[in-house]
C-alpha cells in the first residue's frame, strides 16, 4: 500500500486527523466527541502512517533508530511508549478519581469552575472530568496502538 | 457497656498489617521472623481480652449506598472464639521458628499464617453478612496457601487443591443462604439492616417467622449448612480434613484445632438463636452424630499419627455440631464448652506429633513405642491432653461430653422425635467408644516397650515444648477447675447461642444420672476393647481395601477425575486453534443464553411488531444497509468484502445523525474507519480463496441467522421495554447534565461525571486486552504457530 498517491494523501491527512481527534477530545464536554472518539480518530492517524510507510516508519524515518523490520515488536521504543501510555492513562483515571476523597466526597466524584471575562475566549469552563477523560483518551490511544503493532508486526 | 471501635479494628487489623510487612521482617529477623508473629498475636490476644464484658456493634462504614458497613459484633460467643485463635495463634509462632528451622518460603508462610490468624479473628467478629463471606474465603484462600506450602509435592498439591474446592464451594453455597437472609432481614428488620446480622440477632423470633413466612427457612437452613459443613469437615464432606494434614504440623495444630475447620461451628452457633427448632434439631443432631461416628471408626484405621489425629479432630466437630443440634440449653453448652476443651486439647495433640515426626522421623504408629524414655515430658503432657481427648473423669473433655449426653437424652423430652430419642444418645455412646479406643491409642505411643528399629530420638528444644506444655497446663487447670473456665468465657458464649439464660454449672457428678451411666458404659466398653485394637484396625483397614467406594476420598476423586477428563474433550472441541470455531461457539453460546434469557422473562411475546413507522430517508438508508450486508456475503474477492462491509458501517453511522444521535454516529464512524483501516493493512497475509465444504456453509448460514435474529429480538425487547418515552433515569441525566455536570454533552457527561465507575471498568478491559496480546505475543515460543 505504500504507493505514492497514498503516501501524499497521507502526508496531508494525517496532521488535519489528528488536530481534529484533539479538538474533539477537548470540546467533548459540550458537543460531541470526548476521550474515547478522540482517542479511536487519534488512532486513525497512526493506522494510516502506517499503512502509508510502513510499521517501521516511526521507529527508523522519525527516530532515527535503527531498527530489523518486523524483529520483537515488543521491545521497539515505539510499542514501550504506548504501553506507558496506557499504563499512564490508567493511573491518571485513578488518581483523577481518588482526588475527591481528599474532600471526603465519593470516588471519581467530578466538579467544574467557570472562569469569565478571560481575553479571546471570553468564558472558559474547566470540568474537573477532563482530568478523567485525559485518562480514557491516553488508555484508548495506548491500547489499540499497541495491539495494533504488535499484531500488525506479525 | 458497648466495645472500643479502635480496640476492636486493632485486633482485627493487627495480624494482616503485619501479614504485609512480613517480606520487610523477614529480611531483618530471617527465621526470627516468627517470635514477631508472636508478639502480633499476644497483642491482638490482649486487645481482645480488655475488651471482655463488653456487648454491642461497632462499625465503620464501607459502602454505605448498598447499606454494607465493617460491622463486628462483640460478644461471648465471638470473643471465646477471637480470643482461641489469638491465643493458639500465639503458641504456634512461638512453636514454629524451631519446627519449621531450615525450611524454604518461610516469609511466605509467615504472611500466609499472619492473614490466616486475621482472617479467622475477622469471622469471629463480624457482623455484617458481606463481611463475613470476604473473611470466610480468606481463611480458605489462605488455608490453600498454608496446606500447599510444599509446592514441589504433589501430595501437598493434591491436598491444597482439595480443601480449597471443598470450602470455598461450600462458601458460595453459604453466600447464597446470606443472601436470602439479608432479603428477609430487609423486610423484617428494616431496610437499612439488609446485611446486619447484630441487628437480626436482636430479634431472633421476628427473623425466623419471617423466614417462615417466605417460605425461605428450609433453603436459608440447608444452604447455611453446606457452608458451614463443608468448613467444618461433616460427613460426607470430610475427607479434605485429613488431607490437609499434608501442611506442616504448625499448620495442622492451628488449621485443625482452634480456628478454621471451628469457623463452620461457629458459624452454626451464631445462626443458632435463629434458626433453632425442629428441622434443626434433626438437621444437625443427626450429622453431627454421623459425622462423629464415622470419622473415630476412621480415626481408629488410621496409620498415622497425624491422619489419627486429623480423624479425631473431624470427630470432635462432629460433636459439636451435634450439641448446637440440640436445642436444650445443654445442646449450647455442649457447643460452646467443647469448642474451648478440643481447642485446649487438640493444638497440644498437634504440637505432641510434631515433636514426635521431628525427633523421631517418622509418623507410623506402628513404628513408634515408649517413646517416655526419650520424651519424658511431652508424655506427660500427652497423658493429661490425651485423656482429655478420650473424655474420661477429671479431664476436661469429660465434661463437655457429658453435657453431650445430658443433651441427647434431653432431646426427646422437648420434640416429639420417636425412635431418634433412643437412636441419638446410642450413637453418641457408639462413637465416643472409638473415642477412646484411639485417644489410648495415641497414648500407647509413650508406654510399652522401645522398639528396636526405632533410632536415636534427639530432645526438642524448649520453644518445642514450651506451646504444648502451657496448653496441657491450661487443659489441666479446667480440668480440676471447670467452674473457672466457665465463669470466665463459656457462660457468656452460652448466652450468646441460646435463647434462654440459664446458670451453666460444671463439675464431676455425684450422683447416678443416664448421662454418668453412658460415660462409664463408654469407658467400660472403650477399655474392654482396647487390646483388641489391632484387629480392629486390620479388619476396617480390609473392608476400606475391599470396597473403596466406602471413602469418600473415593468419590471426589471419580468426580473431580471424569470432570477432569470431560472438561479435556470438550476443550479439544470447542478450543481447536481456529479461530472460526471459537466465534461460531461464542456466537452460538451468547445468541442461546440470550434468547433463553428472553423466553424466561417472558418479554418475547409482548413485542408487537405491526406498528412499524420510519421515515423515508431512515428507510432508504437502511435498505442500502441491508443490499451492503447482502453484497458482503456474495462479494468473491477480499477488499469488495471489507469495502461493502465499511457502506454497512457508515449507513448505520448516517441512521444515528438522522436518529439524533451524534455521538454515536461519531463514534461509528471512526471505528468504521479504523477496523476498515486495519483490515486493509492485514489483508495481504489473508490466502485468496478457502476451501470450503457445503456443510460449512450451511453452518455459518446458521450462525449468522442465529446471530441476526437474536440482536433483532433483543433491540425489540429493549427498546419496547419503554412505550411512554424516555424512563426516568434518561430523564435526571438529560435535566441534570448541565447544572451538575457543567457539560450540554449528555452523553459525555454522563460517561464521565454520572457513570464514572463503568468507564474505568471498560480503561481496564481496554488496558488488559494490550497488556494480554501483548502477553501472549511476547511470550509465545517462536516458530511453533504454523
Amino acid at each position: 500500500m505504500t504507493t505514492v498517491v497514498m503516501r501524499t494523501t497521507a502526508r496531508v491527512v494525517v496532521p488535519i486527523i489528528l488536530v481534529v481527534s484533539i479538538s474533539l477530545f477537548v470540546e467533548g464536554h459540550n458537543l460531541p466527541g470526548g476521550g474515547f472518539i478522540g482517542g479511536v480518530l487519534t488512532t486513525t492517524a497512526f493506522a494510516v502512517i502506517y499503512l502509508a510507510f510502513g510499521l517501521d516508519f516511526l521507529e527508523r524515518g522519525v527516530l532515527g533508530r535503527d531498527v530489523d523490520p518486523g524483529k520483537e515488536p515488543s521491545r521497539d521504543r515505539v510499542v514501550v511508549a504506548y504501553r506507558r501510555l496506557f499504563e499512564y492513562g490508567l493511573a491518571i483515571a485513578v488518581l483523577s478519581g481518588l482526588v475527591p476523597l481528599l474532600f471526603g466526597l465519593p470516588f471519581l466524584t467530578q466538579t467544574f469552575v467557570i472562569f469569565e471575562h478571560v481575553p479571546i475566549y471570553g468564558e472558559i469552563e474547566i470540568a474537573s472530568a477532563l482530568a478523567f477523560d485525559f485518562g480514557v483518551y491516553c488508555v484508548v490511544v495506548g491500547g489499540l496502538l499497541t495491539i495494533l503493532s504488535v499484531v500488525g508486526a506479525e | 457497656m458497648p466495645p472500643e471501635l479502635s480496640v476492636v479494628l486493632a485486633a482485627v487489623a493487627l495480624p494482616f498489617v503485619a501479614a504485609v510487612s512480613t517480606p520487610v521482617l523477614y529480611r531483618l529477623l530471617g527465621e526470627r521472623t516468627g517470635y514477631a508473629g508472636v508478639a502480633v498475636a499476644l497483642a491482638s490476644f490482649l486487645l481482645l481480652a480488655s475488651q471482655r464484658g463488653t456487648e454491642g456493634p461497632v462499625g465503620l462504614e464501607w459502602i454505605p449506598s448498598l447499606d454494607i458497613a465493617l460491622r463486628f459484633y462483640l460478644d461471648g460467643w465471638g470473643l471465646l472464639f477471637a480470643m482461641l485463635a489469638c491465643g493458639i495463634g500465639t503458641l504456634i509462632f512461638l512453636y514454629s521458628p524451631a519446627y519449621m528451622h531450615g525450611e524454604p518460603h518461610l516469609a511466605r508462610f509467615y504472611t500466609a499464617l499472619l492473614a490466616f490468624m486475621g482472617s479467622i479473628v475477622g469471622v469471629a467478629l463480624a457482623a455484617d453478612l458481606i463481611a463475613i463471606f470476604l473473611f470466610w474465603e480468606l481463611t480458605s484462600l489462605c488455608s490453600f496457601v498454608l496446606i500447599g506450602h510444599y509446592t514441589a509435592d504433589d501430595s501437598s498439591q493434591y491436598a491444597a487443591r482439595m480443601a480449597m474446592f471443598i470450602t470455598v464451594g461450600g462458601g458460595l453455597f453459604l453466600l447464597v443462604g446470606l443472601l436470602m437472609l439479608s432479603i428477609v432481614a430487609g423486610d423484617v428488620v428494616g431496610p437499612d439492616a439488609a446485611f446486619n446480622l447484630a441487628a437480626m440477632l436482636e430479634t431472633p423470633e421476628a427473623m425466623a417467622d419471617g423466614l417462615r413466612e417466605r417460605g425461605l427457612f428450609l433453603p436459608v437452613l440447608g444452604l447455611l449448612a453446606i457452608g458451614a459443613g463443608t468448613k467444618s469437615a461433616q460427613v460426607p464432606l470430610h475427607f479434605w480434613l485429613p488431607n490437609a494434614m499434608a501442611a506442616p504440623t504448625p499448620v495442622s495444630a492451628f488449621l485443625h484445632s482452634a480456628t478454621m475447620v471451628k469457623v463452620g461451628v461457629y458459624f452454626i452457633g451464631r445462626m443458632r438463636p435463629i434458626l433453632v427448632g425442629e428441622e434443626w434439631l434433626f438437621l444437625f443432631a443427626t450429622l453431627g452424630l454421623t459425622t462423629m461416628t464415622v470419622c473415630a471408626i476412621m480415626a481408629v484405621a488410621a496409620t498415622d499419627i497425624k491422619e489419627l489425629l486429623a480423624y479425631s479432630t473431624a470427630s470432635h466437630l462432629g460433636l459439636m455440631v451435634a450439641g448446637f443440634g440440640f436445642t436444650s440449653i445443654y445442646g449450647a453448652e455442649t457447643g460452646v464448652f467443647h469448642l474451648l476443651n478440643h481447642a485446649l486439647f487438640k493444638a497440644a495433640l498437634f504440637l505432641v506429633a510434631g515433636i514426635v515426626a521431628h525427633e523421631a522421623g517418622t509418623r507410623n504408629i506402628d513404628d513408634l513405642s515408649g517413646l517416655r524414655h526419650d520424651l519424658p515430658v511431652t508424655a506427660l503432657i500427652t497423658v493429661i491432653v490425651a485423656l482429655s481427648m478420650a473424655g474420661i473423669p477429671p479431664f476436661n473433655g469429660f465434661y463437655s461430653k457429658e453435657l453431650l449426653f445430658e443433651a441427647a437424652v434431653e432431646a426427646s423430652h422437648y420434640h416429639d422425635i420417636g425412635v431418634l430419642g433412643w437412636l441419638y444418645p446410642a450413637v453418641a455412646v457408639f462413637g465416643s467408644i472409638f473415642t477412646v479406643l484411639y485417644s489410648l491409642r495415641f497414648l500407647s505411643l509413650f508406654f510399652g516397650d522401645r522398639p528396636d528399629a526405632l533410632g536415636h530420638v534427639h530432645r526438642p528444644s524448649t520453644t518445642l515444648v514450651v506451646a504444648p506444655g502451657v496448653l496441657a497446663i491450661l487443659a489441666a487447670a479446667v480440668s480440676i477447675r471447670p467452674q473457672l473456665a466457665v465463669d470466665a468465657i463459656v457462660q457468656s458464649g452460652v448466652d450468646a447461642t441460646a435463647l434462654e439464660h440459664h446458670e451453666m454449672h460444671a463439675g464431676l457428678p455425684t450422683s447416678y444420672s443416664t448421662p454418668v451411666g453412658m460415660s462409664a458404659i463408654t469407658i467400660v466398653l472403650g477399655l474392654a476393647a482396647y487390646p483388641f485394637y489391632g484387629r480392629i484396625h486390620d479388619g476396617l483397614n480390609a473392608a476400606l481395601a475391599a470396597a473403596p467406594p466406602i471413602a469418600a476420598n473415593w468419590w471426589y476423586d471419580a468426580i473431580v477425575g471424569g470432570l477432569t477428563g470431560s472438561g479435556a474433550r470438550i476443550g479439544d472441541r470447542i478450543h481447536n486453534g481456529l479461530l472460526r470455531t471459537y466465534a461460531t461457539w461464542t456466537l452460538l453460546g451468547t445468541c442461546g443464553l440470550a434468547l433463553a434469557g428472553f423466553v424466561a422473562a417472558g418479554t418475547v411475546a409482548s413485542s408487537e411488531l405491526i406498528d412499524f413507522d420510519a421515515a423515508p430517508a431512515v428507510a432508504l438508508v437502511l435498505l442500502v444497509a441491508v443490499v451492503a450486508g447482502l453484497a458482503v456475503a456474495l462479494s468473491d474477492s477480499h477488499i469488495a468484502g471489507v469495502l461493502t462491509l465499511s457502506i454497512l458501517g457508515f449507513m448505520v453511522a448516517i441512521f444515528y445523525i438522522l436518529a439524533s444521535a451524534p455521538d454515536l454516529a461519531l463514534t461509528q464512524l471512526v471505528v468504521e474507519t479504523l477496523v476498515l483501516l486495519i483490515f486493509l493493512l492485514v489483508i495481504e497475509e489473508i490466502p485468496e480463496y478457502y476451501e470450503v465444504s457445503l456443510g460449512k456453509y450451511a453452518r455459518d448460514a446458521v450462525v449468522s441467522l442465529a446471530v441476526g435474529v437474536t440482536a433483532f429480538i433483543t433491540v425489540l425487547v429493549t427498546t419496547d421495554a419503554r412505550p411512554e418515552g424516555s424512563t426516568d433515569i434518561a430523564r435526571v441525566y438529560a435535566e441534570q447534565a448541565v447544572p451538575e455536570g457543567g457539560g450540554t454533552n449528555i452523553v459525555n457527561v454522563t460517561l464521565v461525571d454520572f457513570r464514572g465507575f463503568d468507564t474505568m471498568g471498560e480503561l481496564v478491559v481496554v488496558a488488559m486486552a494490550a497488556i494480554s496480546i501483548l502477553t501472549l505475543i511476547v511470550m509465545r515460543s517462536g516458530g511453533d504457530d504454523e
